[in-house]
């Protein structure tokens, strides 16, 4: 039993680990697409945004908290960046323009090795408290601090989308004619849920860089956006509580099926390719017959046009 | 200018050099933007009669080269290999708009839905396609010729052989859209979809049709892309961005505009490279679509929004 419970208990934390970091992911992208409808299909950019500063501007000698508040800040300023010539457009371009964006981005993270090693990627950059808490219990420590972050997260997102302001984008995804016409801007309110968005991936992408102490450009690959979006699908569009137990959920998944996967006669590759088949197959059965997610409010989508 | 790389070149050779390689790059432009092209009607038409963008587009082109290589490689000669890639593809383009695409239509699904869907799908039919033949590059089985001296440059039989096929495609396609009745109904319908069906066109045979037409270039594309590129699961997803900023670029349904995109984004592309490292040729249509996006959104040749 003992030893059970000492590979049992860290096994799990690396789940609730990974967990909140997703969560905290699909969180941003839960505020674009589940509540203003903005269909972001490169939501993966900005963990790397937010992983990358925070890491760059540490090894060059910021202080982590100042390295984490620059990271989140670039990722919600590119957000506004790529916002300003999609918005104001049909939803499908900003879908076009960030799944481009994303794929551009990993090609500079991958060729200007002057700037960010490139392939070789990055390590040995602070983390948190390092030299305070011992080393056997710094993921439990890290889980603690994740947790808090996610809380606080959570917390605020929810006060965000019952204020007001969340009332018009919640009328913006539905019909944006009716906000517009009661003189709201609706750029503008799109504008700031695609920067807050970001800007709270950037947040995730400096946690995931403190747990897996070591960032290269193919951590960041367009099938994480994809990952954010079935957890947010999973967990009921337009729902913070769904998005966090849809983060749950799938990294459970994608953790158990690790062992599974020696009863599946497959090579390396071909597992690889069998997960994104039923990642993209989960996706389409989801939106064909199940679009407001397991845990969901019918009610919270509008279905048609 | 760049650099003699032997010290004491005559200039005069240097410039020849110079000349050479511009030339060089036209043409490989001109034959990567008749595959852009030709591959980017589909996108277009399908994008205005059904308004959304399909995602899975650019898998549809790798689908066609890869059942082109498998025929190709179990003995058949390219010829035959390319119309069973055509058919392939057009197979698997009519199953899933019976499956997925009019029982969607039926259920008046949003426009988001339907791009999710296509997401998905995209993520299903490339990882079908690593799953059976591996991430590595491929080439058809056949033989390698001479290329021809063109202007100081060199042309390669394959890639004569893509722009006259290319060139064939466009002529037969302007044939149907301004002869027959179905391609006729095909115009009416992406201009404005209501006032065909109340003029008594039978709309989801026209789509049908859209389909069929629109995949069969894009299949056409895939096997001519095959000869002049290596084959790569991922060669359809990276063609999607040069596809969505041609389609851009032209208008959205207007298939002469998107032929003009098209080839504007090859040259553009391969001209650049003469300025930036390769790695970027993707960046650059990017680039330019989001330049469109910013100051002409209809397109430069017009079309409707």
């Amino acid at each position: 039993m003992i030893e059970y419970v000492d590979t049992l208990l860290p096994y799990i934390t690396t789940i609730l680990l990974i967990s909140s970091i997703y969560a905290i992911f699909s969180l941003g992208l839960n505020l674009e697409w589940g509540f203003t409808g903005l269909i972001d299909f490169g939501h993966v950019a900005f963990l790397a945004i937010g992983a990358y500063t925070t890491v760059m501007f540490n090894m060059s000698g910021f202080p982590l908290f100042l390295s984490v508040i620059a990271g989140i800040v670039l990722s919600g300023f590119f957000g506004l960046l790529l916002g300003i010539p999609t918005l104001r457009l049909r939803e499908d371009y900003l879908a076009i323009v960030m799944i481009g964006f994303s794929e551009v981005l990993r090609f500079i993270l991958l060729n200007e090795q002057w700037l960010t090693r490139g392939p070789f990627g990055i390590h040995g950059f602070d983390r948190p408290l390092q030299d305070v808490i011992p080393y056997q219990h710094y993921n439990t420590f890290l889980l603690i601090l994740y947790l808090a972050i996610l809380v606080i997260i959570y917390l605020s997102l929810e006060r965000l989308v019952r204020s007001p302001w969340g009332r018009v984008l919640k009328s913006i995804r539905e019909d944006e004619a009716v906000p517009s016409a009661l003189g709201k801007n609706v750029f503008w309110y799109r504008l700031q849920s695609l920067m807050i968005g970001s800007a709270i991936a950037g947040l995730a992408g400096a946690m995931l860089a403190f747990y897996i102490m070591y960032i290269e450009p193919n951590t960041f690959k367009p099938i994480e956006t994809f990952h954010a979006w079935i957890i947010i699908i999973l967990g009921g569009t337009a729902s913070n509580k769904g998005t966090i137990v849809g983060a749950l959920v799938f990294c459970t998944f994608l953790s158990v099926t690790q062992f599974t996967n020696r009863f599946l006669p497959f090579t390396a590759h071909q597992m690889g390719a069998f997960r994104m088949i039923v990642i993209g197959l989960l996706l389409m059965l989801l939106m064909m017959y199940k679009p407001e997610g397991i845990f969901g409010k019918k009610e919270e989508l509008a279905l048609s046009d | 200018m760049p650099k003699s790389a032997i010290p004491g070149t005559p200039t005069i050779i240097y410039i020849h050099r110079h000349l050479y390689n511009r030339m060089q790059l036209v043409i490989n432009g001109l034959v990567i933007g008749s595959i852009i092209a030709i591959t980017a009607i589909g996108l277009s038409m399908i994008y205005k009669t059904l308004n959304f963008v399909n995602f899975a587009h650019g898998d549809f082109v790798a689908f066609a080269a890869y059942i082109a290589l498998f025929a190709n490689t179990s003995g058949m000669c390219l010829a035959s290999a390319f119309l069973v890639a055509i058919l392939a593809t057009i197979v698997l383009g009519v199953f899933m708009e019976k499956v997925v695409w009019l029982p969607m239509r039926r259920k008046n699904a949003s426009r988001t839905t339907l791009i999710i869907i296509s997401i998905g799908f995209a993520l299903v039919l490339r990882n079908i396609l690593v799953f059976i033949w591996g991430g590595s590059t491929r080439n058809y089985d056949i033989p390698v010729r001479r290329g021809f001296e063109f202007f100081g440059a060199t042309i390669t039989s394959n890639q004569v052989l893509v722009i006259l096929a290319a060139f064939l495609l466009v002529f037969a396609l302007h044939c149907l859209l301004s002869r027959t009745k179905i391609g006729k109904s095909m115009r009416a319908l992406s201009d404005n979809i209501d006032l065909a069906r109340i003029s008594g066109i039978d709309v989801d045979r026209v789509i049908l049709w859209t389909w069929v037409i629109g995949l069969g270039l894009a299949a056409a594309g895939g096997v001519l892309y095959g000869l002049v590129t290596a084959i790569r699961p991922d060669m359809g997803w990276y063609l999607l961005l040069p596809m969505f900023a041609a389609v851009i670029l032209g208008g959205i349904g207007n298939p002469y505009g998107t032929i003009a995109g098209g080839i504007i984004i090859g040259l553009s592309q391969e001209l650049s490279t003469a300025f930036i490292p390769t790695e970027y040729k993707f960046a650059v249509s990017f680039v330019m679509m989001t330049l469109v996006l910013l100051l002409k959104p209809e397109g430069i040749f017009g079309g409707a929004k």
